[in-house]
């Protein structure tokens, strides 16, 4: 699938949609919506914490030290009566005596590491057949279609578990079977854009000049669908993490030793929720909802900006 | 009407069917070899051979998918590997089932009871503080996962205040008995430990099932409520808007009072037939849930089960929430039918 | 419909689209599933077993799929459509669209299975 050509029309054509949507008012009411400000700068801030985390921490280490040795298993954050100095050990140390702080952070580049794998294999495959689907019509757009319909259905944990009793547990496992989940929604949304896009006359004059199939596809209706699947994968990628998280809690995902988020809290809940040691689970929990919380404010406020509908 | 319900039940056939055949396919597409699994990892090429043998592995595949359904059909999955190993999984399953239905029955009810006023309220105070803080707290509910929700509640209820039991169904010092008498009859239990104290007539286990219940049912209804919120919100939104509520506003007071009582019973019907969709999230939240709490339902079972690879226990316990789900959707059909006169053709 | 219509007729107009509609599936889905069978033996190596009972499991998911679809679509249809119409964008669903397409997805299904099943049967036979 090659869609880069690279002549000079081409690239004029491309300045010219990114001025359109950088004039658009689908951004400037974007801009304007305070809640989807604030989920950008929740996203913004997780983003810069994950890259950090990745380029100063050591994974190893992460997984197994015990930061030099010199703290006990399970103690409280420096600063609510831990053995540390206040302004050490911020979120405590787990059951293995492993620093929470850098492991939650180091849990912010797992999760959008692998919400961004879900979400774009999903949005890859959703694209192909949600605009296979619209441009091809008739059975095979109804056979596509009500198929993801009825995938749509399926509780997403719960197909998710399935798959995994097919597949076997694994971190990357779960993520293809999260994949499977997520591929209906996308195609939803495409099919439902590109059909507008074929609506439109131009398509129709683009088949009388006798452009071929995939040109048409590519070229003219998936870059009109763009918005839609924004949007749709916005919205999703915070469900996404949160269900990556849910398979890594239960114990399919990440590996025992993983600093993921759900796994952090599944050692929370087993290790420190009947002793009362509260910042095993909150301090991963709370970055998983905040940043799922940035996805679904931002998410929310792109649909605002882009459905009429919603604004009356 | 009857044929409509007749009808209904009817359907149940082909989706069971539908379902068991799915349930098959978990254990023929997983890599796993059965056989090798009951026989342990060490036991010999010939005892593996023989296991495979008698399982009917060895069976044309016809055979075997033949031989499923007809089991399936007696809800006979065969014993179970290594959860609950060499016991019947139909066993196993009819004493869990009771303690997910329990849960899943408390959280739908708190999901509808917080849900169903929310969502009336933010759609008739449209865009007033009430509503946007409604909306943003129902994004908020379904941003904070269960998995997170329920031990923050454990930790301030349990831990802190110290008011709620932090795990389990009840007090372990309560033993209940096997059966109940009513008027000398001698009646099995329900397994439900809030109904089953009530019928053993044990207030005070009664009040230990109830606490220890309390805190996973809020958490799993908290989950469910954000979505009836919004379903409810933009149904009556749909319905103020209409015509007849405009001039029915116009005329005063009391008539808007009036209106809105018509109103809602018409915004509730799409609200009720999204319930039983929704029910399908509420078991998944189950799984997170009992897994949080502690509580041995289906869905600690099916996790532990697709742990161990324990494929029978996998397939019934799927096909158990299939069930339910199904159960669930003929109840919320037929309350449809009858709210809606419309459909009664 | 016509009034004097025999009752055969009327039952040919019932069942005849329907029959051809879930017959097509079938034929096109024994052809695909002989075809995968055939690859995984010939290309990958398998054995006739193993790859009949692989591609049996592979028909069980269209046909399980149609199944279910087929009836959920009977069941929970106007469940769909009040949520899509509240919580998403409106989509065309319509419950006669979807049966019909899962007639062909499970028609698909089961003409795999149907196809695989056979030839394992034969070549555990032999």
């Amino acid at each position: 699938m090659s869609t880069e050509t690279t002549d000079v029309g081409a690239e004029r054509e491309e300045r010219g949609r990114l001025q359109r949507i950088l004039s658009s008012p689908f951004l400037s009411d974007l801009l304007s919506n305070r809640l989807a400000l604030i989920g950008i700068g929740i996203i913004l801030s997780m983003l810069l914490i994950a890259v950090y985390a990745r380029v100063f921490y050591d994974l190893g280490a992460l997984e197994s030290s015990r930061l030099g040795g010199s703290f006990p298993d399970r103690a409280a954050p420096g600063w609510a009566g831990g053995p540390a100095a206040a302004n050490e050990l911020l979120f405590g140390t787990d059951q293995a005596a492993r620093d929470i702080f850098r492991r939650t952070m180091y849990g912010a580049w797992i999760a959008l590491k692998f919400g961004t794998i879900t979400v774009g294999i999903s949005t890859v495959l959703g694209v192909t057949l949600g605009i296979l689907a619209a441009y091809y019509g008739d059975v095979t757009d109804n056979v596509i279609m009500r198929t993801m319909d009825v995938l749509l259905a399926f509780p997403s944990l719960l197909l998710a578990l399935a798959l995994v009793a097919i597949f076997g547990a694994g971190l990357w496992k779960a993520v293809i079977a999260l994949t499977l989940v997520y591929t209906p929604r996308f195609a939803r949304v495409v099919r439902g854009a590109a059909l507008k896009v074929l609506e439109d006359e131009y398509i129709d004059a683009t088949e009388a000049l006798g452009a071929k199939d995939p040109r048409i596809l590519f070229r003219h209706i998936m870059p009109n669908t763009l918005a839609p699947i924004t949007v749709q994968s916005t919205l999703n990628f915070g469900l996404a993490i949160i269900d990556i998280a849910a398979l890594s809690f239960l114990g399919f995902g990440a590996p025992p030793g993983s600093p993921s988020w759900g796994k952090m809290l599944a050692n929370g809940v087993e290790f420190g929720l009947q002793s009362g040691r509260w910042w095993m689970s909150f301090f991963p929990g709370l970055f998983l909802a905040l940043t799922v919380l940035g996805f679904n404010l931002l998410g929310d406020g792109m649909r605002d900006a882009l459905d009429p509908r919603m604004q009356d | 009407s009857k044929r409509f319900i007749a009808k209904r039940l009817l359907l149940l056939v082909p989706v069971l069917f539908g379902v068991s055949t799915f349930v098959f396919a978990i254990l023929h597409l997983s890599g796993g070899d059965p056989a090798r699994i009951i026989a342990g990892q060490r036991a010999s090429e010939e005892v593996v051979r023989q296991v495979r043998q008698d399982l009917g592995l060895n069976d044309p595949i016809l055979v075997q998918y033949g031989r499923f359904l007809v089991d399936v059909v007696q809800f006979d999955f065969g014993n179970s590997y290594q959860v609950s190993k060499g016991n019947p999984v139909r066993q196993v399953l009819i004493a869990r089932l009771p303690v997910t239905i329990e849960l899943a029955l408390y959280g739908q009810f708190i999901g509808l009871a917080l849900g169903l006023p929310l969502g009336i309220l933010s759609a008739i105070k449209q865009d007033s503080l009430l509503d946007h803080t409604t909306r943003i707290g129902a994004l908020a509910g379904i941003s904070v996962p269960i998995y997170w929700s329920g031990p923050l509640l454990i930790l301030f209820f349990s831990g802190y205040l110290g008011i709620f039991p932090a795990a389990g169904r009840i007090g372990s010092t309560i033993f209940l008995d096997n059966s109940w008498t009513l008027l000398g009859m001698e009646l099995p239990l329900t397994g439900m430990v809030t109904i089953d104290t009530l019928l053993l007539g044990r207030p005070v286990a009664w009040l230990s099932a109830v606490s220890h219940l309390f805190l996973p049912a809020i958490t799993i209804g908290v989950y469910s409520m954000a979505l009836v919120s919004r379903m409810m919100r933009s149904s009556m939104l749909e319905v103020i808007r209409q015509d007849y509520m405009r001039t029915a506003r116009a005329k005063g007071q009391g008539a808007k009072i009036t209106v809105m009582k018509h109103g809602f019973r018409n915004a509730m019907i799409p609200v009720i037939t999204v319930v039983g969709i929704q029910f399908g999230t509420l078991l998944g939240g189950a799984v997170l849930t009992e897994t949080v709490f502690g509580i041995g339902g289906i869905g600690t079972l099916i996790v532990s089960a697709i742990n161990a690879t324990d494929y029978p226990v996998v397939q019934g316990a799927v096909l158990t929430f299939a069930l339910l789900f199904t159960l669930v959707n003929l109840g919320v059909d037929i309350t449809y039918s009858y709210l809606d006169p419309r459909i009664q053709q | 419909m016509d009034a004097e219509a025999t009752v055969g007729e009327r039952v040919r107009a019932y069942a005849w689209p329907r029959a051809k509609l879930v017959g097509g599936a079938v034929a096109v889905g024994a052809v695909v599933g002989a075809a995968l069978l055939a690859a995984l033996v010939v290309a990958g190596g398998w054995a006739v077993v193993g790859a009949a009972q692989f591609a049996f499991a592979l028909g069980t998911l269209a046909f399980g799929l149609g199944l279910l679809g087929w009836s959920g679509s009977a069941m929970a249809g106007r469940g769909f459509e009040n949520m899509q119409e509240h919580l998403d964008t409106n989509t065309d669903w319509t419950e006669a669209d979807s049966r019909r397409a899962m007639a062909r997805v499970g028609g698909f299904g089961g003409g795999a299975m149907l196809a695989t099943g056979v030839v394992e049967f034969v070549a555990l036979g032999v």
